[in-house]
């Protein structure tokens, strides 16, 4: 019998040496991202009815919600519906139909792909990451749909329009820091997957898609904005509709006459801080412990 | 040995598992970090936990083939999961130089609904495959797996077999710096076998360091130039094939004696050299006592059994009863056997049990015996068939002569 050892100090990594071992190896298997993203693609569209439809299923019906909801709120307070206001919802469901799509894939990526973690190493940020780029590409074919429909909705060109990849590059990256962190929750403790599914499902309502942070007052608007999506899906509304510069700040006067500050670049700033932040944070999370998934999945 | 910078090197590992069911909701995580903070969860092994892999050293330089045999659940999957890097050794040190290629669950990639040639870019990208390499190799991929008429069809309509032959032909056609191969030396039919074994064989010799594991202990003799005997997790056995091979087969657990049987066999010695030529005659005394109690009919007292020990397959088995022997009355007996060893050259196990037909099993393990036999008579294959060889006159020319050809 040979003597238990006893426990060696593991040597301390730097967070440095750790970021850029993600880099190489995600570099290094680039090909296994394209080959996963392409495999995620072909499967939703492979024998599926609806074919494309599915990209533009999910943005129909969150605008017909918005639209719904937005209608009864004019109704009742008296104010106005006009199709700007359609075209603000519609600029904005498409994004968040990109979002909950690839939370709800990330989520499960790595324990639905148990039998690749458990038999081949690869480095398994890519399950994720694939899952995220594939639910990206149905929001291209969404978007695609969606600038045919704007013009239709009284939506002018404008230089603005520039604004909106960075948005989209910061919400995609943003996505990715969630999903990461969300899959290796769930590969751990499995009902993190229902609790992602009850938090999506209300999301909605803590997130300016429906509505606009103006219309909850000056501390109700801040509040709001607070919410890393919600400058994104400000800046959006604000570029493509409203035809505004986001690098200059925009306030309202709100029902009682106070001021209400709708944009200030600042926005940017702090959802791209929770981008690279994010996306940093929990790559480092999923590299530290990536070595015992095979024993947890 | 830590600076070798080719080939594979695995130094004091240990590697710990837990049995049974970790934590695997957040409502189960609450009790347990409330126990940790309260500090009675303690620091000590987490239950259940057992050494799947204890101390386990050895390195393999580029040339080398190694073998690694045990009985299931020895840790021969272990090892391969840390040297693929899947696991990560819970004390001790593991490092393979260079790319990877890992004969290993070839079809685990595979989605059943995209067709053979999605899957042949999927599965190789999966083994680390650049996509320009498959590209450029994937008309011998497929052209090696035989499946050219299939390959547009959607893998869910596959055979198994099918599945494993595309597989295997990726997984044939990465050009990796080390080789990993675990089990898949039977995929397909026995034509493809052939075919694979010969691929693998061709990787092997090209002088990259090879790891095999395999229950196929045959083909670990012919592959390998190393080996590894493994039991629940510890080095048995390190050294040639040919005895861990003797190792693993010579040391099987025996069967419990059952006390009813009234004959016991004590030795078996061996009256003629140890070293024997093939083809020679080799006799044995085997020693035993006859109980008193009344020997029951189907009963084979003496059986001797001759084991190949390169792959643990009986060559040559008979008992007293064939043989028309009469043990005679209760008490110590002395047998003397006489083969003819008309065997190949290699190592064999000479075993003694006895045997009841009507219960259909080995009712009594008796003491075996080593035995080398070396090159003697002319022959290749497995058995000695003594062919005679000899110059006749021509065959008779006319039509009428009934020759085959």
């Amino acid at each position: 019998m040979t003597a238990e050892p006893s426990p060696v100090p593991v040597a301390r990594r730097s967070l440095l040496a750790d970021a850029a071992e993600i880099g190489t190896d995600l570099w290094d298997y680039r090909d296994l991202l394209y080959q996963l993203t392409l495999r995620d693609i072909r499967i939703r569209y492979k024998q599926a009815v609806m074919g494309f439809g599915w990209a533009i299923l999910m943005p129909v019906l969150i605008i017909g919600a918005g639209a719904l909801v937005r209608y009864a709120m004019a109704y009742l307070g008296g104010g106005t519906f006009d199709r700007t206001d359609v075209a603000g919802i519609t600029v904005k469901a498409l994004p968040w139909a990109f979002f909950i799509g690839a939370i709800n894939f990330g989520t499960t990526s790595l324990v639905s792909n148990a039998n690749l973690v458990t038999k081949i190493y690869f480095p398994r940020e890519v399950l994720p990451l694939s899952a995220t780029i594939a639910q990206a590409f149905d929001t291209m074919v969404g978007a695609l749909a969606v600038a045919i429909m704007l013009p239709l909705l009284g939506v002018r060109l404008t230089a603005e329009l520039l604004w909106v990849p960075l948005l989209a590059v910061q919400l995609l990256l943003f996505t990715g820091a969630v999903a990461l962190f969300l899959s290796v929750a769930n590969l751990f403790f499995r009902d993190v997957k229902y609790l992602v599914q009850v938090v999506l499902t209300f999301g909605i309502f803590f997130t300016p898609v429906f509505f606009e942070p103006a219309m909850f007052g000056p501390a109700g608007a801040q509040l709001m904005m607070l919410n890393p999506l919600a400058p994104v899906l400000e800046g959006l509304r604000l570029a493509v509709v409203e035809g505004h510069n986001l690098l200059l700040p925009l306030t309202t006067t709100g029902g009682s006459g106070d001021t209400v500050v709708v944009w200030s670049p600042w926005y940017l700033a702090y959802t791209g801080l929770w981008s690279l932040g994010g996306l940093l944070g929990s790559a480092l999370v999923f590299h530290r412990l990536e070595f015992v998934f095979a024993e947890y999945v | 040995m830590s600076d070798m910078t080719e080939g594979i090197v695995f130094e004091g590992v240990w590697k710990e598992f837990v049995r049974g069911e970790l934590h695997d909701s957040l409502r189960d995580l609450v009790p347990a970090l409330t126990r940790r903070l309260l500090g009675r969860g303690g620091r000590g092994r987490r239950k259940g936990a057992f050494w799947a892999l204890s101390d386990v050293s050895f390195d393999v330089r580029p040339g080398e083939t190694l073998g690694i045999i045990g009985p299931n659940g020895a840790g021969k999957s272990t090892i391969l999961k840390l040297l693929t890097r899947i696991l990560r050794p819970t004390h001790g040190h593991c490092a393979v130089h260079g790319r990877i290629g890992a004969l290993i669950e070839i079809a685990a990639g595979f989605h059943p609904d995209l067709t053979g040639r999605e899957n042949i870019f999927l599965q190789g990208a999966i083994m680390g495959m650049k996509r320009r390499e498959i590209a450029a190799r994937f008309d011998e991929i497929v052209a090696f797996s035989g499946m050219e008429d299939f390959i547009d069809t959607p893998v869910k309509r596959y055979s198994s077999g099918m599945n494993a032959r595309l597989g295997f032909s990726i997984a044939a056609h990465m050009d990796p710096d080390v080789l990993l191969i675990d089990e898949v030396l039977a995929v397909g039919d026995y034509m493809f076998q052939d075919k694979a074994f010969a691929r693998i064989h061709e990787m092997a010799r090209s002088g990259r360091p090879v790891v095999v594991v395999s229950h196929q202990l045959d083909r670990i003799a012919t592959l390998c130039n190393k080996a590894l005997l493994l039991n629940r997790g510890r080095v048995l056995r390190a050294g040639t094939p040919e005895e861990c091979i003797a190792a693993y087969v010579f040391d099987r657990p025996k069967a419990p004696v059952d006390d009813a049987v009234p004959v016991s066999l004590d030795s078996i010695t061996l009256v003629s050299e140890d070293t024997i030529r093939s083809g020679e005659h080799v006799t044995f005394r085997i020693a035993g006592r006859l109980g008193t109690g009344a020997m029951p009919e189907d009963l084979e007292p003496v059986c001797v059994v001759v084991r190949a020990l390169h792959n643990g397959q009986i060559v040559y088995a008979s008992n007293s009863v064939y043989c028309g022997l009469d043990l005679g009355d209760a008490g110590p007996f002395t047998v003397e056997v006489a083969l003819q060893l008309n065997l190949p050259p290699g190592g064999y196990a000479v075993e003694t049990n006895t045997y009841s037909r009507k219960l259909d099993s080995v009712v009594g393990e008796g003491p075996s015996l080593y035995v080398t036999v070396v090159e003697g008579a002319t022959f290749w294959g497995t058995a000695q068939l003594n062919a005679q060889m000899a110059l006749v006159a021509p065959a008779d020319p006319s039509p009428s002569g009934a020759s085959r050809t």
